[in-house]
């Protein structure tokens, strides 16, 4: 990957927890990660439970500090950035579509809010316009969300809505945190490819943090596979299902149900 | 003789808004060595499906018609406890969504198997646990897990250890609704092998799976039922339902299924899509619920309701296949 | 640039919960008394002897009066007043102090967390009973809202407490996330993200501090280290004359029942309306779904 097109490096990244009062025991989440992304590129991280990949994107968005290593945004240290203009900057830039398309909205206030918090985030007057193209893009028709609380709205709608907020933006860096785990089987694909349209109209990179291998091998460029803590293995989707080289993806892509394949011994 | 056979069943939720109708004109057969698969996202019907099944009916559920007989027996229009004095547990067995999570914090495993188990039929605490240690130790299990407490086990075993406790007492049919989503990949299948090989040995004689996942059913079960606004669409054997499904609805969920396989890349992103949502069941659309979604909605579709209709041991409800 | 279409979702529905209804009625009720009560009463008189001491209730004196001839009735319309007033200004002072402390112990957490934990843990510790005999001892006059501040500073440890517990759970949520990345600042987080979904608790906490706030203050008083009995007049005053007169040995019932029944009224309905707005916004405690 020429450097140059590097839009995010993280080099030796660590977050080690301290738990307890007296007798202290750490809990290294994060252990020593390095990898980078390029413009437009999709690259998932996947791991199941307790494999640090939340931990991981707490830290590149900058809600959560390392204990130590860097991430260098278009070669900058994020965590070198003071004051809330600078970093507001950086979340205009890299923001985030989280799983619960619940927990993402206040439930005391309209989803309205979470539009208008986009146009001060990039210090604009609140464009009407930009609003309704915006709900275009992800197929949502302003009257049918407009003015409603979270709660009179679909999973579905609801994360569409999210992504609407990312229209608005357009940020070079968008992490998406199990983005439809928790939506219906069926609105799926059309969620999954509004990311493919943020990617191919405004060169956004993505990445997609899973535990579905299914989700990840459709649509990367490239996979990293995270297991306590560590990347284990990274490469293009083919080449990874075809041949595996660390013990942790064989065992997964053993585990993972198939639709054509048959497990063996079942 | 089937083990389960239901024929039109009928179940609604009275609720604030008015009258949910959970599960319309539901056929379902279960013979001797089946392992069905229930497949259909959120809403369905499914869950429900599976209580109704077995007369776990309790307001603001409500059992509005059809006929189920379970082991030969007529059980629809029986009262709850007498079918539950009677078949469950010794018949039929349900495990039902996030029971790993039901497990009593301060009871160790045996207390809870002894506790479930008595709950159904009147066996000495003895008896419990020689029965609970031979099948802990036939699928494999360390008999020493039953002086554990829950928190001491992790998820794959508690979910391992609801599902042995289900099949204790051997029913012919046990029901599992979603025993695997809240695991990991590997455990999932640690979980779904147990289940196979409890059938395999005869602990069971038949299972219901039910789930969202269809590549699951695809590797453990050998018919696939297709359940969409409380209706079955498609029914048939497993690998024809899903490379040859019929009905739109099927053809848009199997194609919606992601797995690490060349063959789903290939498909692309186009056959993806099912635009829409699935209906309020107060007021489902007339004729056949999916129309307002369908890509091959003929007028017919939306005043008249399909029936499932059978051919061979194949079945959907579909205008487009019905003469 | 900011437009903020808030939700306060004071839903209509809550009044179908009859507990609901019937303790917020009684409340009203009470204040209603309370603040109208001594102007609707002709014949208020709180001087000593305003008729001839000991006497039960009778037409001229409703309520009877206590051994200095105070006439029960006045005294108990302007005692439930002041032992409102107490109440109200303690629970504003120990509302205002415990979420400050709270939410920002909750949400800082770190150093913040701890220096603001420590000062909460000390104040725990120390009960208004002891201050207030020791200020007893030394100042005369101790005016209503001098208890009021001082119950006010004692009692907020414990809202603080919950409200941080509330804070900590609550800043985790995809929300609060949105909001940090939107720019929002910590206090500006607290304030428009984290307070209203605390609301009902709020409530909560309001009518709980209301009803610790007169029962302490009545408590004092009888203790003689509340308010200072020689000018006014409050629920705990009343009682404590009762028990300097031996009303109860005397069988005198109406100088301490009175009092003691409306005491026991406020701080039930006050109780219940708290229960009610809990099992309102947490069905699963209604009794089941």
């Amino acid at each position: 990957m020429p450097a140059k097109n590097n839009i995010l490096k993280v080099e030796n990244l660590t977050k080690v927890y301290e738990v307890g009062l007296f007798k202290k025991k750490y809990i290294t989440a994060v252990d020593n990660i390095s990898f980078s992304i390029s413009r437009g590129e999709i690259v998932s991280l996947v791991g199941e439970s307790g494999s640090g990949k939340t931990t991981v994107a707490k830290i590149i968005l900058r809600l959560l500090p390392p204990s130590s290593g860097r991430v260098l945004y278009k070669g900058e240290d994020i965590w070198e950035k003071k004051g809330i203009e600078s970093l507001k900057a950086y979340w205009r830039e890299v923001h985030a579509v989280f799983q619960d398309p619940f927990a993402s909205f206040n439930p005391v206030y309209k989803i309205d809010r979470i539009l208008e918090q986009a146009f001060n985030l990039m210090g604009t007057p609140v464009d009407e316009n930009a609003v309704n193209e915006a709900l275009k893009e992800v197929a949502l028709l302003p009257n049918e969300v407009l003015g409603k609380y979270p709660h009179e709205l679909s999973g579905g709608q609801r994360q569409r809505l999210m992504i609407a907020r990312c229209f608005l933006l357009k940020p070079q860096l968008i992490l998406a945190d199990e983005p439809v785990s928790m939506v219906d089987a069926s609105t799926r694909a059309s969620i999954v490819n509004l990311f493919l349209r943020l990617r191919d109209e405004y060169k956004t990179s993505i990445i997609f943090i899973t535990h579905d291998l299914g989700l990840a091998y459709f649509v990367s460029d490239r996979i990293l596979i995270m297991y306590k803590g560590e990347i284990v293995e990274e490469g293009p989707p083919d080449e990874l299902i075809s041949s595996p080289r660390d013990d942790y993806t064989k065992k997964l892509l053993e585990s993972v149900p198939l639709l054509y394949g048959k497990w063996k011994g079942f | 003789m089937d083990i389960l056979k239901a024929e039109n069943i009928r179940a609604y939720y009275d609720s604030p808004i008015g009258e949910v109708k959970a599960v319309q004109d539901v056929n379902i057969t279960v013979e001797d060595g089946d392992f069905i698969g229930i497949a259909g996202e959120s809403g369905c019907g499914k869950s429900t499906l599976a209580n109704v099944l077995m007369m776990n009916i309790r307001p603001p559920l409500k059992f509005c018609g059809g006929k189920i007989l379970l082991d030969g027996e007529e059980i629809s229009g029986k009262d709850r406890r007498y079918v539950k004095e009677k078949f469950w547990g010794t018949v039929i067995s349900l495990v039902p969504q996030a029971a790993l999570n039901s497990l009593m914090p301060t009871k160790r495993i045996k207390e809870f198997i002894i506790d479930v188990i008595q709950a159904h039929k009147k066996i000495s605490e003895k008896e419990i646990l020689e029965l609970a240690k031979n099948k802990i130790v036939e699928v494999g299990l360390p008999p020493e897990i039953l002086s554990l407490y829950p928190h001491e086990l992790s998820g794959g075993m508690r979910q391992r250890v609801v599902i042995v406790a289900s099949a204790i007492l051997n029913p012919k049919l046990l029901i599992a609704d979603e025993p695997t989503s809240a695991l990991d990949v590997s455990t999932q299948k640690q979980v779904l092998k147990m289940m196979v090989d409890l059938q395999r040995k005869q602990s069971i004689r038949s299972t219901i799976l039910i789930t969202h996942d269809i590549a699951i059913q695809r590797q453990v079960c050998n018919k696939l039922l297709i359940m969409y606004a409380g209706r079955v669409v498609e029914y048939g054997s497993i690998d024809d339902v899903i490379y040859n499904p019929k009905h739109p609805y099927t053809k848009g969920l199997i194609n919606s299924v992601l797995t690490p396989e060349p063959e789903v890349r290939r498909r692309g992103l186009m056959a993806l899509f099912i635009p829409g949502e699935p209906p309020n069941l107060v007021n489902p659309p007339p004729g056949c619920p999916f129309n307002p979604r369908c890509p091959f909605a003929m007028p017919r579709c939306k005043s008249e309701t399909p029936e499932l209709t059978y051919s061979d041991n194949r079945a959907v409800a579909c205008w487009l296949y019905i003469l | 640039m900011r437009k903020y279409r808030r939700a306060f979702f004071i839903p209509k529905e809550i009044f179908r919960i009859k507990k609901f209804t019937f303790s917020i009625a009684i409340v009203v009720i009470v204040i209603l008394v309370a603040l109208i009560g001594p102007l609707l009463y002709p014949k208020l008189n709180l001087s000593l002897y305003a008729g001839p001491p000991d006497s039960p209730p009778s037409n001229e004196y409703p309520l009877g009066t206590d051994r200095n001839g105070r006439d029960i009735l006045s005294h108990l319309l302007v005692g439930m007043r002041t032992s409102l007033y107490v109440g109200a200004i303690a629970t504003v002072i120990a509302l205002t102090i415990g979420v400050i402390v709270g939410s920002f112990a909750g949400f800082k957490g770190g150093i913040v967390d701890e220096i603001l934990m420590m000062i909460t843990n000390i104040m725990y510790t120390l009960p208004a009973i002891l201050i207030m005999i020791l200020i007893a001892s030394y100042l005369k006059e101790r005016s209503p809202l001098f208890v009021a501040i001082v119950i006010g500073i004692t009692s907020w440890p414990w809202l603080a407490r919950a409200v941080r517990a509330q804070i900590m759970s609550l800043k985790e949520r995809e929300f609060v996330q949105m909001s940090k990345m939107s720019g929002l600042k910590g206090y500006e987080i607290i304030f428009e993200d984290l307070l209203p979904n605390m609301a009902s608790y709020v409530f909560m906490s309001v009518a709980l501090l209301l009803s610790i706030s007169m029962l302490a203050e009545a408590g004092l008083s009888m203790i003689g280290a509340g308010i200072d009995p020689s000018t006014e007049s409050s629920l705990g005053i009343m009682l404590q004359r009762a028990q300097q007169g031996e009303a109860v040995r005397l069988g005198r019932w109406w100088c301490f029942i009175p009092p003691g029944v409306v005491l026991v009224i406020i701080t039930t309905s006050l109780l219940m309306l708290s229960t009610s707005i809990d099992e309102y916004f947490n069905p699963r405690l209604r009794g089941g779904k």
